[in-house]
């Protein structure tokens, strides 16, 4: 039988040659890309994500073992069923118009494709319709905002009325995050969720899309 | 003995080789010259390109060496601040430091309820007062983003109150050139004209471009106008070790000198000869909890690094921090890591020095983690200021009296102590030496509950030198002005 476990823990050490091949070696063994996604890759990302919200690894260390799932979803992608996909739900990320930090939301960014999330960054200083166009356009499940400044603060309301306006709302979720944004301005503005960081955004990402599941 | 006089050697800090400050430097003119930058502002982008430099993709700039160093050649090397009331305090020459607050914190701790909540217009207010009393702090800046202002008028209500606060020099923060040019309104106002405040300077400003190697427009806009109005600038990239530049702090350096250079390079090509401060403030990313220290023993290596760089190449004076806490509270965390970087900053012999009474790695502000810090500079100014060795601080004549004197005599009671006790030692106000009686006696207080009872002290007590009636209602006309 496959060990899931020593992948998983591979994972989390960040060794790429045995991660791909122990990978390799469960489809050989005829299980499907969809389990080994779901049950190795995903499943040791999310220890991942636990881990570092521990304080027990280092971002560096996180991302290592992200970018080493990714090879290991791009190897499974092929492999999928037709009505299976790689990813869990689509996630629009972009900072508020005004806005041109982008250290954080990179990282949330990828903090979500590591749990196996689809991500689409649209980069920083992003207008409202600009987010309202591109969730329409991709079909996305959730809008992360970022915000970094006080200033830039109204735009994430303004976002979230441009959602609304293009009737987005009933799909789409919204999360918002950043140093001056607080769980109380977020039920303020009407946004579905906050996060502190880039762990708790990945996972609050993951619990929007099976609240709306 | 012969009488002496001798120079007294005033304690140094060298972090840096020559040979590692000139690699630094070549790296960052290589980056110039082959990486080059992004620059969004059109006319900006002629100015370069008439100066020699290279345009490609639209606005893709890379810049020759030579470009670099004319403007380090014509960027004033000495020049001074002084107070609004016209007396020369900050002259920046000779090895002067001065220390002063920081700006945009989002939540500050209440000195009533001692709480952590957002920041209100007042808190500028209470900041600007303080530092206005506090012998060791020479300047402020905002220390919150108050939410009880109108949003888009944020920054030009901060200098308001500042204005309204203190006397001391103020280094403000402007979202865009409409605000600079309020801003700039008031400081005439206040100095009494613009030929008045041309020949006496009291404000700074604080502006950012964005690393990697980003040139915003806004930016710009702002770089110029105090390049035009000879309004000092320094021009930070966040160029942090793991964050905005890469994870060594050599590299991350080279990349913050290279976004500095270019910055000075517009600078000196908008006014030739207008003030700058450099200032390629390198911290670290923290690699558990992805915040920018405030309060790592990297950034106080980075900027001695840097002030050595000064000293070797530049020789502009320099920008950089000192008197900050990752800390949540002010606790021993808050005071050895804001006594490390006020200390090593002081010794590297920065030149204006920010950020004192940031906790939480600048979210939060403090005003007992200030009181504190004014107290830790006192501490360093008087290891800094050395030992004078002379005939009246030798002592010999003394050492004999007491020495042989009748019974009884002893230095503690010598006319020598008398005269000059309160100049041979540092007299310390908050930090505790009382013995564990008269200490139990008095409350058993620890230092942050220390520090918060002379804020409020200080709040209730200090008298700022009021402006007229007729400055005070020229800021509201401005104030009030769309
Ligand atoms: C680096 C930095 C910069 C760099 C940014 C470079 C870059 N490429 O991003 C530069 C130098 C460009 C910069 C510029 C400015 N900055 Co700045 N900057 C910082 C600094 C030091 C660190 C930010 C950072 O990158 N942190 C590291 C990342 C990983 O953390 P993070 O951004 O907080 O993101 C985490 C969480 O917030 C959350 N998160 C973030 N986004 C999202 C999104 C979602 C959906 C979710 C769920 C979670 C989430 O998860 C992230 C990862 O864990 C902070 C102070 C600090 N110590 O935090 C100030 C700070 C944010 N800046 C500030 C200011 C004022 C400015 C300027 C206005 C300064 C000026 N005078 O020009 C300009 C504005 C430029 C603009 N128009 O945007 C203030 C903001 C105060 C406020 N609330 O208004 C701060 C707090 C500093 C201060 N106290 O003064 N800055």
């Amino acid at each position: 039988m496959f060990d899931y476990q020593q992948l998983i823990d591979s994972l989390i050490k960040g060794e790429k040659e045995i991660v791909n091949n122990l990978v390799k070696q469960a489809v050989d063994e005829g299980l499907s890309a969809k389990d080994v996604l779901d049950n190795g890759l995903i499943a040791g990302m999310n220890v991942v994500g636990d881990k570092m919200e521990a304080g027990d690894m280092f971002i560096p260390e996180v991302l290592m073992a992200a970018q080493i799932m990714g090879e290991g979803v791009n190897f499974l992608k092929p492999l999928l069923r037709d009505d299976q996909s790689a990813a869990k739900g689509k996630v629009i990320i972009g900072t508020v118009k005004g806005d041109l930090h982008d250290i954080g939301k990179n990282l949330v960014a990828m903090m979500c494709e590591g749990s196996g999330l689809e991500v689409i960054n649209l980069g920083v200083d992003i207008a409202p319709e600009q987010f309202a166009d591109a969730a329409k356009e991709n079909n996305a499940d959730i809008v992360c905002l970022s915000a970094l400044l006080t200033t830039t603060m109204p735009q994430m309301k303004k976002t979230i009325e441009a959602i609304k306006d293009n009737g987005l709302n009933n799909r789409v979720k919204v999360l918002i995050g950043g140093a001056p944004v607080t769980q109380a301005f977020a039920d303020e503005i009407g946004a579905d969720a906050f996060a502190a960081d880039a762990g708790s955004a990945a996972k609050k990402a993951n619990q929007l899309l099976s609240v709306s599941a | 003995m012969q009488p002496l006089d001798i120079e007294t050697f005033k304690p140094r800090l060298k972090t840096l080789g020559k040979e590692q400050a000139w690699a630094i430097h070549s790296a960052a003119l290589e980056i110039l010259a082959k990486t080059g930058f992004k620059m969004e502002h059109p006319k900006v982008l002629e100015m370069l390109q008439g100066a020699g430099c290279t345009v490609e993709n639209e606005n893709w700039v890379t810049m020759p060496a030579y470009v670099a160093e004319e403007a380090i050649k014509s960027a004033p090397k000495q020049y001074a601040l002084y107070d609004q009331q016209g007396n020369k305090t900050m002259p920046l020459t000779n090895d002067n430091f001065f220390y002063g607050t920081g700006s945009d914190t989002i939540f500050t701790h209440d000195l009533e309820t001692r709480k952590r909540r957002r920041t209100v217009i007042k808190d500028t207010g209470n900041f600007a007062r303080i530092v206005d009393a506090l012998p060791n702090m020479d300047f402020s800046m905002s220390m919150g983003n108050p939410t009880d202002v109108p949003i888009e008028n944020i920054y030009v209500h901060a200098f308001a109150e500042m204005i309204r606060n203190s006397n001391k020099p103020i280094s403000f923060i402007a979202d865009s050139g409409k605000d600079m040019k309020k801003i700039y309104d008031m400081a005439c106002l206040v100095a009494g004209g613009e030929d008045e405040f041309q020949k006496k300077p009291f404000i700074l400003n604080y502006s950012e471009v964005i690393s990697p190697l980003k040139f915003p427009e806004n930016v710009m806009e702002k770089l110029v106008f105090c390049a035009e109005k000879k309004i000092p600038i320094c021009l930070p990239s966040g160029c942090n070790a793991g964050g905005g530049g890469p994870i060594t702090l050599a590299g991350a350096m080279a990349l913050g000198i290279a976004e500095n250079l270019a910055g000075l390079v517009i600078h000196q090509l908008a006014g030739k000869g207008s003030p700058f401060l450099f200032a390629p403030n390198v911290s670290v990313l923290d690699m558990k909890h992805t915040v920018v220290s405030y309060g790592c023993t990297e950034w106080s290596l980075t900027q001695a690094a840097l002030a050595d760089m000064r000293d070797e190449i530049y020789q502009i004076p320099i920008w950089s921090f000192a008197g900050a806490t990752d800390s949540k509270v002010i606790d021993a965390q808050a005071g050895a890591e804001g006594m490390l970087s006020i200390i090593t900053s002081m010794l590297s012999r920065c030149n204006i020095i920010h950020d004192v009474g940031y906790i939480e790695f600048g979210n939060a502000s403090s005003l007992e983690m200030l009181v504190m810090a004014d107290e830790l500079v006192g501490m360093s100014r008087f290891f800094t200021e050395g030992i004078p060795v002379n005939k009246e601080t030798l002592a010999l004549d003394i050492i004999e009296r007491v020495a042989k004197g009748p019974e009884g005599s002893m230095f503690l009671s010598d006319p020598h102590t008398f005269e000059h006790f309160k100049t041979a030692h540092f007299l310390p106000e908050l930090m505790d030496r009382a013995r564990y009686e008269s200490w139990e006696k008095k409350g058993k207080k620890d230092l942050a509950m220390r520090c918060n009872e002379k804020a409020r002290r200080l709040l209730k007590e200090h008298k700022v030198i009021p402006k007229s009636k007729e400055v005070e209602t020229g800021i509201d006309k401005i104030l009030n002005t769309k």
